[in-house]
């Protein structure tokens, strides 16, 4: 197993309030390595909170997170973090962000462009290596950024709803490449997403989420005959669909019915 | 490949080829859109370039026209309005009798002399403070226990007019320079260091959070991306500075002062030199406006990254 997660559990302080809040209960998920899994629940079910503690950026209230079975304890350039604005660094130039996890692998300087060169082209924005980020649009600081998190090499690609803010169009053909990339670059890919049709697209399984406090409600193996075509029209596509969509469904009633109780 | 895609993205739906852009395989169209809208740019475009050049100098012209008409028409009220005796020409002389006076000093080599003595105490106390203020702001938006501490104080201050404390400059350094540059520095020392702080503070939590992400212990986390993020905020405070270095200026050199603009206007006020006191102010108000423009230009230059 690559990742392993193990009754893991966060809750918050909130200021305030008695009781802290509990964003994870007994996460409990294993993904294999050179896997693609997507996760998908709910709004507010912690799937991203998920991802920061296996980044290292926080700790688990309980239990313990496994990477090739050693406890995570901070972050590190063995993981890579897309995530859904970008994070760019609007002074740096789209080859400049792609080199910056290689100044902090201390990459010497040389390869570092040339890393970055390679990574951009991997993306398709080779002959944009020189923009700004205000100066491309959102599908291209996307693959930017996903050439920076690919750049350094980690064994695990973690992104939280990378494509979330994008249109329709971009969305789909970002799907398309990050395939393409995935299967080139052999990473294990943990995706989180709140769209259905994405997390069925993308995941060769597709770990379903309860509402808050967020636990593993079910694992679904996603299996096509071919990926050839349209997928989307594949009548398998729609029944994976429509299961992860009744798996969700209540899930999603019951963070209405929270929402409401807390507003009210 | 690149070139079929190209196609296949052009004939689609409008909105499809704006898409088009973010295609796996198409970023050509957009580099060929913009390849013409370069070539256009350079007016090499063929025929209707003559028309479009005069249509865009007229616009340039117009444009000109408009942010000067309200200058000159200034300039014209303050040379009719004495000359029709609508104001008392005794402390409002015409302008062109402003202009002569204005002439005759910068002939005499008085002008020249308040000026550098007026500019070397400005630059000097602008320079100490962004010497000053900048580090101790990084310093301050960075750690935040320190901020806690400093902050009721900085609040006191920030809130006390740079003028009030001129006498106790004065009682304190003396008639000297030392007091004329330390007001001076004072003056400039809150924009920058307020700005600073603001910056520093206002970085992104999502670059902060990408950078932690890659490892970044926090020393290199604030070289890295706090302190590149903070420049265009410090730099507006540098330029507010730049103003007031200015302002501050003619105050602090109306009290013991034996050369600078701010003394010119002031004794030729005494000594009833009414078109040279006029002929100090305008000297002043260009300074100050040419002192802008020059930081305006840095501070572009310095964020050039920023979107617009």
């Amino acid at each position: 197993m690559k990742i392993r997660f193990q009754g893991v559990g966060k809750e918050f302080r909130v200021r305030g309030a008695e009781r802290p809040f509990t964003a994870l209960h007994d996460v409990d998920l294993d993904v294999r390595a050179g896997e693609f899994l997507t996760l998908v629940g709910p709004s507010g079910c912690g799937k991203s909170t998920l991802l920061d503690l296996l980044a290292g950026l926080a700790a688990p209230t309980t239990g313990r997170i496994l990477l090739d079975g050693v406890p995570v304890e901070g972050p590190g350039l063995d993981r890579g973090i897309v995530f859904q604005q970008y994070a760019l660094f609007p002074w740096r130039t789209a080859l400049s962000n792609v080199e910056f996890g290689l100044e902090a692998k201390a990459v010497p300087r040389k390869e570092r462009a040339e890393r970055a060169r390679s990574y951009l082209d991997l993306v398709g924005l080779s002959g944009f290596e020189d923009r700004y980020p205000h100066e491309l649009s959102g599908g291209m600081r996307q693959r930017v950024a996903i050439a920076r998190s690919l750049a350094f090499d980690p064994d695990v690609l973690l992104m939280d709803e990378p494509f979330a803010a994008l249109d329709a169009q971009t969305r789909e053909s970002l799907q398309e490449e990050l395939l393409r990339i995935w299967q080139k670059t052999g990473k294990t890919v943990l995706f989180i997403t709140h769209g259905i049709d994405e997390a069925v697209y993308l995941g060769q399984r597709v770990a379903v989420m309860t509402s808050r406090p967020g636990r593993i409600k079910r694992i679904l193996d996603v299996e096509f005959d071919s990926r050839e075509g349209d997928l989307r029209a594949d009548p398998r596509f729609g029944e994976y669909r429509h299961e992860v969509w009744t798996l969700l469904r209540d899930e999603v009633a019951a963070a209405r019915a929270e929402e409401a109780v807390s507003v009210g | 490949m690149a070139s079929v895609s190209a196609g296949a993205s052009a004939a689609r739906t409008p909105s499809a080829a704006s898409q088009g852009a973010s295609h796996p395989s198409a970023p050509v169209p957009d580099v060929l859109r913009e390849a013409v809208a370069e070539a256009s740019r350079q007016g090499d475009a063929g025929p209707g370039t003559a028309l479009r050049l005069l249509r865009g100098s007229a616009r340039a012209a117009v444009a000109v026209g408009r942010r000067t008409v309200a200058v000159a028409a200034l300039a014209a009220l303050w040379e009719v309005l004495p000359r029709l005796e609508a104001v008392d020409p005794t402390f409002l002389p015409p302008l062109s009798e402003v202009v002569v006076a204005w002439w005759d000093l910068l002939l005499s080599g008085q002008l020249l002399d308040h000026t550098q003595a007026s500019l070397v105490r400005s630059l000097a106390g602008f320079a100490l403070a962004i010497v000053v203020a900048i580090p101790l702001g990084l310093l301050i938006g960075w750690y935040k226990p320190l901020a806690d501490l400093l902050n009721p104080l900085l609040e006191l201050f920030r809130n006390t007019a740079a003028l009030a404390l001129l006498p106790v400059f004065v009682l304190i350094l003396g008639l000297g320079e030392t007091s004329k540059i330390s007001i001076i520095l004072y003056a400039c020392a809150w924009p920058i260091l307020l700005n600073t702080i603001a910056g520093v503070k206002g970085v992104d939590p999502l670059l902060i959070k990408s950078a932690r992400s890659m490892g970044l212990r926090p020393l290199r986390l604030f070289q890295k991306v706090i302190l590149p993020a903070a420049v265009p905020t410090v730099f507006t405070g540098v330029r507010l500075a730049g103003a007031y270095s200015i302002l501050v200026l003619v105050a602090a050199e109306m009290v013991g002062a034996k050369a600078g603009l701010g003394y010119l206007i002031n004794y030729a006020q005494f000594n009833f030199r009414v078109p040279d006191m006029y002929a100090g102010i305008i000297t002043i108000s260009v300074l100050g406006l040419a002192f802008n423009q020059l930081l305006v230009r840095l501070e572009r230059r310095f964020s050039t990254w920023r979107t617009s």
